[in-house]
């Protein structure tokens, strides 16, 4: 024991002696030519499966800036006042639903950052009374009133609002359109918080601030047919929080899933009435789009090429790899 | 505050001491404080009155003028502490004032109050934490700040804060070993006698009594001792690493008035004044001048005795102090240790400066790209328009900028440096884990003394080895002699027939040991008529420096030099017994018959004189000079007529045939006139200021005309493995010469016996290798004389130098790039008969002309300028003292292990770290070069990628661990080869196969070009990194978070894929 104490011989274990198992994989040929083929025939599958169904998506989309010879609400561009305008167009065959209806700008630079900051998630989460971050400015303060809901974001809200007809019989019959759940759940459970009701109204919980300076209606009122909806939990409202990660991006406006249209949009000419509040004309455009969904989610036919093309090219590469180890093999390297 | 006051007061007050005249006695250390003012004018000014009166002097030279010819403004009084202690040195922060030190080591760097402000002082002259500072300031700016403070602020503040701790630790440390050395007791002279006081209270002009085996506290000059003629002995291998006892005497007139008993109350009424030169860091010099009763006394290097130092040998020695605490000449000489840094950190310090202009670049085209995005979109539309606030596109341009510079600063991140710093201490602690590198005889294993240099083991291309000692076991042993043209001891080759030891039961002082056994010498020894051999016995028992110890009745030999113990250890196994010796008289036992010699003059052994001799009276009256030395500087001083010549000068190249080391011994009779005349000189030259070449000079002419006695032959054995170690790191492609002080032909002939040379290797030397150098092309002229000797290309040649020739050759302008040019044709260089300021200079010289690592390995003191001048320097752990141990930064006991040392751990650390380096640069990089591509889609406006706390985290958290494994564990296990298939390249394999560390040597894993597409390789892994999900989320609903965190996971997992594929990479290089 004694011995042992005095003398400093180092430890004899696997880890000071550098004798950890190890494991090295050997890059031969045998292993990796099968292998990338086999990468490559996986890759090309996928991606077949993913083309396959990105086609099978169908997309309506319809542009209604109002500039340009074939865009719909021309009448609306230079109006500064809210403004109707009818944007007409038909199927001839059933569109599939469930039915998603969205509406989508482009060149609208919603992940600018001094954009993207321009929020305060304290006060989306219920409290008003607090004086808003200063990353809102300026839509901090209007008439020495804090601003609820504070920012650029917010203020830039999306205000146009749309109504489906079918034209039956020369008649317009509604399409029910579904504002329900269209934001994620997180953002409507956790993130996003009415402040506290004062006596039952949602009005008087918001005492003290003032909407946002481009807002028509005051954030409680944004939904007069659905009370439930108002506040900083209306559905839009969330959808529109949510910033897009590219300058040219959809959101979800709608749902078609009720009464006739459970199965889909069927054959026949639609109208869809549009009020049009929102400028976009001066940097970009703005747009309607109609889809349903598969396994993958929208359309896209991006990703199933890409996968095809990374299998080309694993296939090609074993192929080449092939032909190499044919020609320049040695004995010795066959292990 | 007052404080401080009181100190300026007193400053200015120290000419004129205003304090009342009083009896000023040597003081008790209690009350030191008290008596402080208590201080005798006239006693002020005793030193200042003798001066001009000085009439008389004791020295025979007479000449006050050459003492006054070198500065002595250091001023000392004896027991007059009061004077001392006004001009006492005190400190306040960093304004220094007093002249006298106290005598308390502070090594320490940091008080309470200066630890901040230095420890971070010293943290910001690195470069990477000044920009990570800047990083953080620029973090902390609103306007800018695209990440949050914290990303770079809280790993700032942990690197510091670790830093500082360490520190701080270390400075406590050495707070405690300074205590430690402070609280040393030692006796001091008061009026109460010898009292024990603690060293730091010893003050200039103190009196200490010192006794045997003590560690000396501060510089003194020797005032007397309890031996004969106030001699004392002292062993100086704390400060020079040389083991041998060194003798000090006191001076003449102190010796006969002060070592009177009783002692103390002559001591207490001493009252010289020493005036000496200001406190220096000259270990070997010393100038002074003691003044005492109207007498002016020369004191120069034999009568003191230095702090650290040991005394042996000796009962009682009392001396005066002179220099106390930092004006001590040892720690004068404490140096701040040189850092060295790896070539790999060099290069990683460049890519980093690299990384961060191109990062700025990017920024600047970044932010002119937000200038024509805020010039020609925003103002389009109305919310960019109000989210700018209303400032000129330029000036949102500018903070775009250094928006941009916070963003993409991760890609150079502080836990690059952290790590790097980590994964160097593991691999440093596993060489020091390894039972290979650990030597069971000595209880040593391996150590990395410094952490840094890890790496550059790998790619070390010269190994600059000393011979004796590192190549050799420097246990010499004796082997033959050649006596009168005789030789005795039979060759090597003969030994196993005659084996048996020699009879020496009628030597009652034998103590075995020997390893010589030819009968026929000790038959000669005992014949009377053989003078010659005798004479050749006497001269090895009587020329040494070497002290005798009596222990158990036979004598212990303690010498400076391995060789001299080997060679009177070999005469007293013979009957030539040397039994001790005073200052001037040397006592010998020849075969029983004691005889007493007188020491006249001892010629010290010094490496430009190669040789030492000593003037002996013996019992009959008879004047002897007896020399010994190497043997071309004996043979240039024999008499014309000397008999033996030839065949001793056969017999010493038979002798460096056989590897042996060889001393010539000679002797002359010396006239008295001559001596007489001599000492005369010998005085008047030792006083003079530059007395060292005079005296050169002077021993020159007494060691001439010498009549040749014989020649001893030593064998110094080969190291264990080291003929296998060379030839494997050959192999390797090290280039490995040999720098010793050995002679030509021994460093030759160690040369083919350790496999460095091949059998048939051409040596080039002397007038050939002089007009090589001279040469313009000396390529063409050696490959145009190779086809003439040989006819073949490819015989090799082998430098040898000596160190006169290369001393010759420096003062020739441009010779070095000739040599160097030279050198690179050749299989090795041989530089011997070098001193250790040239060994230094050669390494220098390798450092200036090739950009290859250097590693010095040595044993011995004369090796540390080597060992520092190196890349990297080895110390082995062997006879000769720790002093190269102290200096290197890596320790070994054996010099085969240098083999595992380079080949394996030296390799791996280099992969491993080039590995690591390489992947660290590019996992940062891809994952920050992410937001130069989005760049385009969010209006240039400094928008991060990802969540904020994931890049705070990716490096520390997400990504660290498996890093770190690849830079510690990482072995090659398999190494597939064109010719024989997957070979086993583990520990051993990378043993047997050194010509893998030609990788290294190459700098084949971390250079510019793998630096370069490294980066250009990130630049593609970002690319795929932003525009595959870019193509998924185009004109979709994804929001920017979804994006991110896709974004995000796709770089955690593609940076963790690419550790496994990195490793595979560089397998098949």
């Amino acid at each position: 024991m004694k011995t042992q104490e005095t003398t400093s011989r180092p430890d004899n274990t696997a880890f000071t002696q550098q004798r950890l198992p190890a494991w090295q994989p050997v890059l031969s040929a045998g292993i990796v030519i099968p292998g990338f083929l086999f990468i490559g025939l996986a890759f090309i599958g996928i991606g077949i499966g993913l083309f396959i169904t990105s086609q099978s998506i169908q997309v309506l989309e319809r542009d209604y800036t109002g500039t340009g010879s074939s865009s719909a609400c021309s009448n609306c561009v230079s109006s500064n006042i809210s403004c109707f305008c009818q944007l007409n167009f038909s199927l001839s065959a059933l569109f599939p639903g469930p039915v998603f209806f969205y509406y989508g700008l482009s060149n609208y630079y919603q992940n600018v950052r001094k954009y993207g900051v321009s929020r305060d998630d304290e006060q989306l989460w219920g409290d008003v009374s607090k004086s808003p971050c200063s990353t809102c400015g300026p839509y901090q303060y209007s008439q020495n009133m804090t601003i609820a809901p504070c920012g650029a974001i917010a203020n830039s809200m999306f205000n146009d609002s749309f109504t489906l007809y079918q034209l039956v019989n020369m008649t317009k019959k509604t399409v029910p359109l579904d504002g329900k759940g269209i934001a994620w759940w997180t953002d409507y459970s956790i993130k996003f918080r009415n402040p506290t009701e004062v006596y039952g109204s949602l009005a008087a919980a918001f005492n003290g601030t003032v909407k946002p300076v481009n807002w028509a209606k005051p954030v409680y009122d944004l939904d007069p047919s659905n009370p439930a909806n108002n506040g900083f939990l209306n559905q839009d409202f969330l959808v529109w929080m949510r910033t897009a990660a590219l300058p040219d991006f959809w959101k979800l406006y709608r749902r078609i899933n009720a009464g006739d249209y459970v199965s889909g949009l069927p054959a026949g000419n639609y109208t869809l009435e549009i009020q049009y509040n929102y400028p976009v004309a001066d940097f970009g455009r703005k747009s309607v789009i109609f889809t349903n969904v598969a396994w993958m989610g929208a359309r896209n036919s991006f990703l199933g090429i890409a996968y095809l093309v990374m299998g080309f090219l694993c296939v090609v590469m074993s192929m080449v790899m092939l032909i190499v180890y044919a020609k320049f093999n040695t004995p010795g390297e066959d292990s | 505050m007052f404080f401080v006051y009181e100190l300026i007061v007193r400053t200015l007050q120290q000419p004129f001491p205003a304090s009342p005249a009083e009896a000023c006695s040597p003081l008790h250390p209690s009350h030191k404080r008290a008596q402080n003012h208590r201080c005798v004018r006239e006693q002020e000014h005793r030193c200042f009155k003798q001066l001009p009166s000085s009439t008389s002097s004791t020295m025979s030279a007479g000449d006050p003028t050459s003492a006054d010819t070198i500065d002595l403004s250091w001023e000392v009084r004896a027991n007059n502490r009061c004077f001392h202690q006004q001009q006492h040195r005190r400190s306040f922060l960093c304004f220094t004032w007093g002249k006298y030190a106290d005598n308390a080591v502070r090594s320490y760097k940091y008080s309470p109050l200066t630890f901040l402000p230095l420890t971070l002082y010293e943290q910001f002259q690195r470069v990477a934490n000044i920009y990570f500072l800047f990083m953080v300031t620029l973090q902390c700016v609103p306007a800018i700040s695209t990440l949050p403070w914290y990303t770079t602020m809280l790993p700032l503040l942990t690197v510091l804060s670790v830093r500082g701790l360490r520190d701080l630790v270390d400075d406590l440390a050495r707070r405690r070993s300074d205590l430690q050395i402070n609280q040393r007791q030692c006796d001091i002279l008061t009026t109460q006698g010898f009292t024990s006081v603690q060293w730091r209270d010893v003050c200039v002009g103190d009196i200490l009594r010192l006794s045997k085996d003590q560690i000396i506290p501060a510089d003194m000059v020797l005032l007397c001792t309890s031996e004969p003629h106030s001699l004392c002995y002292v062993e100086t291998s704390d400060i020079d690493g040389e083991t041998n006892l060194k003798f000090r005497q006191a001076l003449e007139v102190t010796h006969q008035e002060l070592s009177s008993e009783p002692i103390e109350p002559t001591l207490l009424a001493f009252d010289g004044c020493v005036r000496c030169q200001q406190p220096n860091s000259h270990l070997h010099s010393f100038k002074g001048m003691l003044d005492w009763r109207g007498e002016h006394h020369l004191l120069d290097t034999k009568h003191i005795l230095l702090r650290g130092t040991v005394l042996r040998n000796t009962d009682v020695a009392y001396g005066l102090t002179i220099y106390t605490g930092a004006d001590c000449k040892i720690l004068q000489n404490c140096g701040q240790l040189t850092v060295k840094t790896t070539r790999v950190e060099r290069i990683l310090n460049r890519v980093v400066f690299g990384i961060v202009l191109l990062l700025l670049m990017v920024s600047l085209l970044l932010a002119v790209g937000a200038g024509i995005f805020e010039a020609q979109v925003a103002p389009r539309s109305e919310v960019l328009a109000s989210v700018g606030a209303g400032k000129t596109p330029a000036y949102r341009a500018f903070l775009t900028f250094w928006g941009y510079v916070i963003l993409l600063s991760p890609a150079m991140p502080m836990s690059l440096y952290i790590s790097f710093e980590v994964v160097h201490v593991i691999h440093s602690l596993l060489i020091g884990w390894d039972l290979d590198l650990y030597d069971p005889g000595s209880d040593t294993p391996a150590q990395a003394r410094s952490t840094a240099l890890n790496e550059e083991l790998g790619q070390v291309g010269y190994l600059l080895s000393d011979k004796t000692g590192t190549l050799t076991e420097n246990r010499l042993l004796f082997r033959q002699c050649c006596i009168a043209g005789v030789l005795y001891g039979l060759s090597q080759s003969h030994t196993h027939i005659l084996r048996l030891p020699l009879a020496l039961h009628w030597n009652p002082f034998s103590c075995g040991g020997l390893q010589f056994s030819d009968q026929h010498l000790v038959d000669r020894l005992h014949d009377p008529g053989c003078s010659e051999v005798r004479e050749f016995f006497t001269a090895l028992a009587l020329c040494h420096t070497v002290m005798a110890e009596w222990k158990d009745g036979a004598p212990v030999y303690q010498a400076a030099s391995p060789d001299e113990e080997a060679l009177v250890g070999m005469a007293r196994e013979l009957g030539w017994v040397f039994i001790s010796r005073t200052r001037d008289s040397m006592t010998l036992s020849e075969l029983g018959h004691v005889h007493n010699y007188q020491l006249l003059a001892l010629l010290d052994f010094t490496s430009e004189r190669r040789r030492m001799s000593v003037v002996v009276r013996d019992s009959h009256g008879r004047l002897k000079l007896y020399c010994k030395g190497a043997d071309i500087v004996i043979l240039e001083r024999l008499r014309p007529d000397c008999p033996h010549r030839e065949s001793t000068e056969r017999s010493l190249e038979l002798y460096a045939q056989g590897c042996l080391r060889t001393l010539c011994v000679a002797v002359r009779p010396v006239p008295e006139e001559l001596w007489e005349e001599w000492s005369h000189t010998l005085v008047k030259a030792a006083i003079m200021a530059q007395c060292s070449s005079m005296l050169d000079t002077l021993y020159d002419t007494m060691e001439r005309e010498l009549t040749l006695l014989g020649v001893t032959a030593i064998e110094d054995r080969l190291q264990d493995g080291v003929p296998d170690t060379i030839a494997t790191l050959r192999q390797a492609g090290i280039k490995v010469w040999v720098l010793t002080g050995d002679k030509r032909e021994t460093a030759v002939n160690i040369g083919y016996a350790c496999r460095l040379l091949d059998p048939d290797t051409r040596l080039l030397q002397g007038e050939e290798l002089r007009q090589l150098l001279e040469s313009p092309d000396p390529e063409a002229i050696l490959n145009n004389s190779k086809r003439k000797d040989k006819g073949e290309e490819h015989s090799i040649s082998t430098l040898v130098i000596t160190g006169p020739e290369l001393a010759e050759l420096e003062e020739q302008p441009g010779w070095d790039e000739h040599f160097m040019a030279l050198s690179k044709l050749c299989q090795s260089v041989l530089c011997c008969r070098m001193t250790p300021g040239q060994k230094a200079g050669v390494v220098q010289l390798v450092r200036k002309h090739t950009s290859a690592v250097t590693m010095a390995i040595g044993d011995g003191a004369n090796d540390v300028n080597m060992i520092k001048t190196a890349h990297i320097g080895v110390g082995l752990s062997g006879v000769e003292g720790s002093q190269a141990v102290q200096n290197a930064d890596f320790s070994l006991s054996k010099f085969h292990f240098l083999r595992k040392l380079l080949l394996v751990h030296g390799r791996w650390s280099y992969r491993r770290i080039s590995a690591f380096l390489l992947y660290f640069l590019y996992k940062t990089s891809a994952f920050a070069l992410v937001h130069v591509w989005f760049a385009f889609y969010n209006g240039f406006s400094a928008q991060p990628m990802y969540e904020n706390w994931f890049i705070t985290l990716y490096t520390v958290m997400y990504t660290a661990i498996p890093v770190q494994c690849l830079a510690i564990f990482e072995q090659v296990l398999n190494h597939v080869s064109l010719f024989s298939g997957v070979q086993d390249v583990s520990a051993e394999g990378s043993m047997r196969w050194p010509e893998l560390y030609q990788v290294g040597l190459k700098q084949q894993l971390f250079n510019w070009c793998q630096l370069v597409l490294t980066l250009l390789y990130s630049v593609y892994t970002s690319m795929v990194l932003f525009f595959l999900p870019f193509g998924v989320v185009y004109l979709s609903t994804f929001d920017f978070q979804a994006f991110a965190v896709t974004v995000a996971t796709a770089a955690v997992f593609s940076t963790m894929t690419e550790v496994r594929e990195e490793e595979s990479r560089k397998v098949n290089q």
